[in-house]
C-alpha cells in the first residue's frame, strides 16, 4: 500500500517537474521571456506582438513537444529492450537499431522516396523497416540455443551499426545533393523541429506505443525468465515479437525527425528503476517523462552553451551518456535490476 | 489427469526419450528417479510444454497438451524450477502475484479474488513475514517456498518441481518435501517431482519412475523401484537398501569403494605385520591406505586385530581362539615374513604365548624390521628378559629401526617404499 501512494507522489511529481522544465526552456532562447508571459502566450494568445506568438507557438513549443516525444521514445524503447533481453545494458543506439532506422531514413531521402498518404509518411516507415530489420537480423546473430547472451548481442549490435553506417556514409557520398540535411541529421538534432514533424511521427509513435502498453504486463513476466513466463502463463515469443516491433517503431518514429540521439534509452531507464523498482507498469510512465525532461533540458543546453550556434543535441547526450555506460560497465559485477 | 503415450524425444538427433508410457492420475504423487543424463528433465520439459515431443503424445485431462494456450495450460499446471535465481528486486508479494498472471486481463488488473489468493498462500508456504522483501534478499530456501506460493496461487491441478532441493540443506529439503506433501494432500494437487535424491524423493511419493538412458526401467510402489538390483544396475554402483524405520520407506545406502581387495594392492612392496590385542589396528589403517600388501600373524580368531585384517582383507596367519602358537602357524608366518619387504611389530606386549612371534626374526639376516616403541621394553617384556634379549639379538643381525608414532610410520613406508621403487 505505501508503495503505491509512493508511486504515486513520483508521478505527480515528475510531470510537475515536466511543466516546469517545459515552461523555462520555452521562455529563453534569442529572445529571452518571463514564464508568466509564456504561460499567457500559450494559454491565453493575449496581447502580444505577432512575432513573439510566432517564436513561441511555432518554433519553441513544437521543438521542446518534439523533444519531449523523442526523450520519451527513446526511453520506452530502452525499456522495452532491456526487458525483453534482460539486460540492462541495451539501448536502441547501442544495438544498432538506430543506425538501422537511420539507414532507413538515408535511403528514402537519397532515392527521394518522399511519399505522403494520409497521416503516414514514407521517412518514418523507411526508419521502421530499417530497424525492424536490423533488430531481427542482431537478434539472430546474437541468439546461441535458446538464450541471447548479453555479450553477444552488444557485438552484434555493434558489428551490425559499423555496417549500417558505412552504408549511410555510402549512401551520402553518392547522393550529395542533400548531404548536409544528412550530416546533421546523423549527428542528432532538434533544430529544425516544426509542427510538420511532429505530425510526420506521431502516428508511429503512437502506434508503437500502444502495441508496447498492450503487451507490457508480460514483460514483467519476462523478466523472470522465459521458460518461468512460459509457465505463468505468456506466449513468450509472440510477446517478444508484438514488444520488439513496437520498440522498433517508437524507434523509427523518434529516429525519423532526431536522428540519433543516443544513450537516452540506456540512462532513463535506470533511473526510472531506481525510482519505481522493476514493475513495467510502473516503469513505462516513469521512463517516459524522465526521458522527455531529460532530452528538453538536453537540448536546451544545445541550444545555450555556444549560443547563437548550436550544438547538436547528440553531442550533449553522448558527452553524459558515455561515462555513465562505461560506470555500468564497471559495476556489472554487481547486480544492475 | 496426465498421459504420456509414447514419447519419443531427440536433442539434435541423439535420442534422449524412448518410448515413455505413464499415466498419472488425479490427486497422485509420483517421483521421477534417475542418473544425470537419464532423461528427467528433458521428460519434464516435455510435460510442461517448454519443449514438444518428435512422436507420442501429451494428454492433459483428455486433451492434447498442444491444444491448450499457455494461458489456460497455466492454470491447470504450475512448474516449480531447479533454478529459482531471481536477478532484479521484485518483492515477494509481487512476485507471487505473478502466479494470478493466467487470471488476469491484458491490463494485470489485480482483483480482489488475486490478492486473497495471494494472502493465503503466503501463509501457507510460512512465508509471509518477509513479503515486502526483495526476492534477491532472501535464502535459498525461502526463496524456493516463495515460488511454490507463486505456484500455488495458480490454482493448478498438476504441479510440476524440478529438483525442488538441489542444493539446499536437509532442513529445507524436509521443509519444502512436506510442503509438497501437504498440497498434495490438503489441496490435492496431483504431483510429479524430478528428483536426484533418491531417498528424499522415496520417503513421500506414492509411485516411483526410475529412467535409465532416456527409458522407463522401472515404475511403481517405491518398494518395487527402490531395489538393490535396480539402483545397482542404474547407478553402476554398489548399494544397500535398508528401511526408514519411522516411514517404513526404502532407504538407499552408499557402500563405499573396498580399497582393502586385492586386485587393488600395491604388489611391489609388501608388509608382515606381528601385533595382537588391537595394538595393530592403526598400523593397519595405515598400510591400507597406503594401499600396500599386507599379511599378519599369527593371530588368534576372534583377536580385535584379527577382525581388522579380516575387514581388510589382509592375508592372516590364524590358530583357533585362546590356542597356543602351534608349530604349523610358526612355519607358515616365518614364509609369509620372508616374503615381506619390510616386517612390522606393532607395541604388543610379549608374554610366552605370543614370543614364537618374533623368535623366528631372530634366524634372518638383513631384513628390514621396524619396532613400534611408545614404551620401554622392560615394560613389555612378560617373558622374564627372554624378549629383551631376542630382541638384541635380531637387532644385531639385520636393519631395526624404532619408530613411536604412527605418522612416523607413514614417512618411514613412504621413505622404504622409494627406495625399493628405485633400487
Amino acid at each position: 500500500m505505501e508503495k503505491k501512494t509512493n508511486y504515486l507522489y513520483i508521478i505527480l511529481a515528475i510531470i510537475a517537474l515536466l511543466f516546469v522544465v517545459g515552461i523555462i526552456s520555452l521562455s529563453f532562447g534569442s529572445i529571452n521571456l518571463s514564464p508568466l508571459k509564456v504561460l499567457k502566450i500559450i494559454f491565453f494568445g493575449e496581447d502580444v506582438k505577432q512575432s513573439l506568438n510566432v517564436i513561441i507557438k511555432q518554433i519553441r513549443l513544437p521543438r521542446i513537444i518534439l523533444s519531449f516525444l523523442v526523450g520519451a521514445g527513446l526511453s520506452i524503447a530502452g525499456v522495452v529492450f532491456q526487458g525483453v533481453i534482460r539486460n540492462p545494458m541495451v539501448d536502441p543506439y547501442i544495438v544498432g537499431i538506430s543506425a538501422g532506422a537511420g539507414t532507413g531514413v538515408t535511403l528514402a531521402i537519397v532515392l527521394n522516396l518522399q511519399i505522403s498518404f494520409l497521416f503516414f509518411n514514407t521517412i518514418p516507415l523507411m526508419a521502421f523497416f530499417g530497424s525492424l530489420i536490423t533488430v531481427y537480423i542482431v537478434y539472430n546473430l546474437a541468439k546461441t540455443k535458446d538464450k541471447v547472451p548479453v555479450v553477444t548481442f552488444l557485438l552484434a549490435g555493434v558489428a551490425v551499426g559499423f555496417v549500417l553506417n558505412a552504408v549511410m556514409s555510402f549512401f551520402m557520398v553518392i547522393g550529395t545533393r542533400d548531404l548536409s540535411k544528412i550530416v546533421y541529421w546523423l549527428l542528432g538534432s532538434l533544430s529544425t523541429a516544426s509542427w510538420q514533424d511532429i505530425r510526420l511521427m506521431l502516428p508511429y509513435f503512437v502506434v508503437g506505443n500502444f502495441i508496447i502498453i498492450f503487451f507490457l504486463k508480460d514483460l514483467n513476466l519476462i523478466l523472470l525468465g522465459e521458460r518461468d513466463a512460459q509457465h505463468l502463463g505468456v506466449d513468450v515469443e509472440k510477446s517478444k515479437r508484438y514488444l520488439i516491433i513496437g520498440a522498433s517503431l517508437v524507434t523509427a518514429s523518434v529516429v525519423s525527425v532526431s536522428g540519433s540521439i543516443g544513450f537516452i534509452g540506456l540512462i532513463v531507464p535506470h533511473i526510472a528503476r531506481m525510482l519505481v523498482g522493476p514493475d513495467h507498469k510502473k516503469l513505462f510512465p516513469t521512463a517516459a517523462i524522465l526521458g522527455g525532461i531529460f532530452l528538453i533540458v538536453s537540448d536546451d543546453l544545445a541550444r545555450i552553451l555556444l549560443a547563437p550556434m548550436e550544438i547538436p543535441v547528440g553531442i550533449i547526450t553522448a558527452l553524459t551518456g558515455g561515462p555513465y555506460f562505461i560506470y555500468l560497465l564497471r559495476k556489472q559485477k554487481k547486480e544492475i535490476w | 489427469m496426465l498421459k504420456l503415450e509414447n514419447i519419443n524425444f531427440s536433442y539434435a538427433k541423439q535420442k534422449i526419450l524412448h518410448e515413455i508410457n505413464f499415466h498419472l492420475k488425479e490427486h497422485e504423487f509420483i517421483g521421477i528417479i534417475g542418473p544425470n543424463g537419464s532423461g528427467k528433465s528433458t521428460l519434464l520439459k516435455n510435460i510442461s510444454k517448454l519443449l514438444d515431443p518428435d512422436e507420442g503424445y501429451i494428454y492433459l485431462d483428455k486433451n492434447l497438451l498442444n491444444d491448450y494456450s499457455y494461458q489456460e495450460l497455466a492454470k491447470k499446471m504450475a512448474v516449480v524450477p531447479q533454478d529459482t535465481n531471481v536477478s532484479f528486486n521484485f518483492t515477494v508479494y509481487d512476485l507471487v502475484m505473478m502466479g494470478r498472471n493466467p487470471y488476469q486481463d491484458r491490463w494485470g488488473r489485480v482483483s480482489k479474488e488475486d490478492k486473497k489468493k495471494v494472502e493465503e498462500a503466503l501463509q501457507l508456504t510460512d512465508t509471509a513475514k518477509f513479503k515486502d522483501k526483495s526476492i534477491k534478499n532472501l535464502s535459498g530456501g525461502e526463496r524456493q517456498r516463495v515460488i511454490i506460493a507463486r505456484a500455488i496461487v495458480q490454482e493448478p491441478e498438476l504441479l510440476l518441481l524440478d529438483e525442488p532441493t538441489a542444493s539446499l540443506d536437509i532442513n529445507y529439503q524436509r521443509n519444502i518435501f512436506d510442503l509438497i506433501s501437504d498440497l498434495n494432500e490438503e489441496l490435492e494437487m496431483a504431483v510429479l517431482a524430478v528428483s536426484h535424491d533418491l531417498n528424499l524423493i522415496s520417503q513421500y511419493c506414492e509411485r516411483l519412475i526410475l529412467l535409465h538412458k532416456g527409458k522407463i526401467y522401472s515404475m511403481g510402489e517405491v518398494e518395487e523401484v527402490i531395489t538393490k538390483a535396480n539402483i545397482s544396475e542404474v547407478y553402476n554402483t554398489d548399494v544397500d537398501i535398508k528401511y526408514n524405520p519411522i516411514t517404513e520407506r526404502p532407504y538407499v545406502i552408499i557402500i563405499p569403494r573396498q580399497k582393502g581387495s586385492q586386485q587393488m594392492r600395491a604388489h611391489d612392496f609388501k608388509v608382515h605385520l606381528i601385533c595382537g590385542g588391537g595394538t595393530g589396528n592403526d598400523i593397519m589403517n595405515i598400510l591400507n591406505d597406503l594401499n600396500i600388501g599386507v599379511s599378519t600373524g599369527v593371530l588368534n580368531r576372534g583377536d580385535s586385530d584379527w577382525e581388522s585384517a579380516k575387514r581388510f582383507n589382509f592375508e592372516v596367519v590364524e590358530i583357533p581362539p585362546f590356542a597356543p602358537i602351534d608349530e604349523r602357524a610358526v612355519q607358515e608366518n616365518k614364509e609369509k615374513m620372508q616374503k615381506a619387504d619390510l616386517i612390522i611389530i606393532s607395541d604388543t606386549p610379549f608374554g610366552w604365548g605370543n614370543l614364537d612371534n618374533i623368535k623366528v626374526l631372530a634366524d634372518f639376516n638383513d631384513k628390514d624390521i621396524l619396532f613400534m616403541m611408545n614404551n620401554d621394553l622392560q615394560k613389555r617384556d612378560f617373558t622374564e628378559g627372554k624378549f629383551t634379549e631376542l630382541y638384541e639379538e635380531i637387532k644385531e643381525n639385520n636393519n631395526v629401526n624404532e619408530i613411536d608414532s604412527n605418522k612416523k610410520l607413514c614417512n618411514f613406508i613412504n621413505s622404504k617404499y622409494e627406495e625399493i621403487l628405485y633400487d
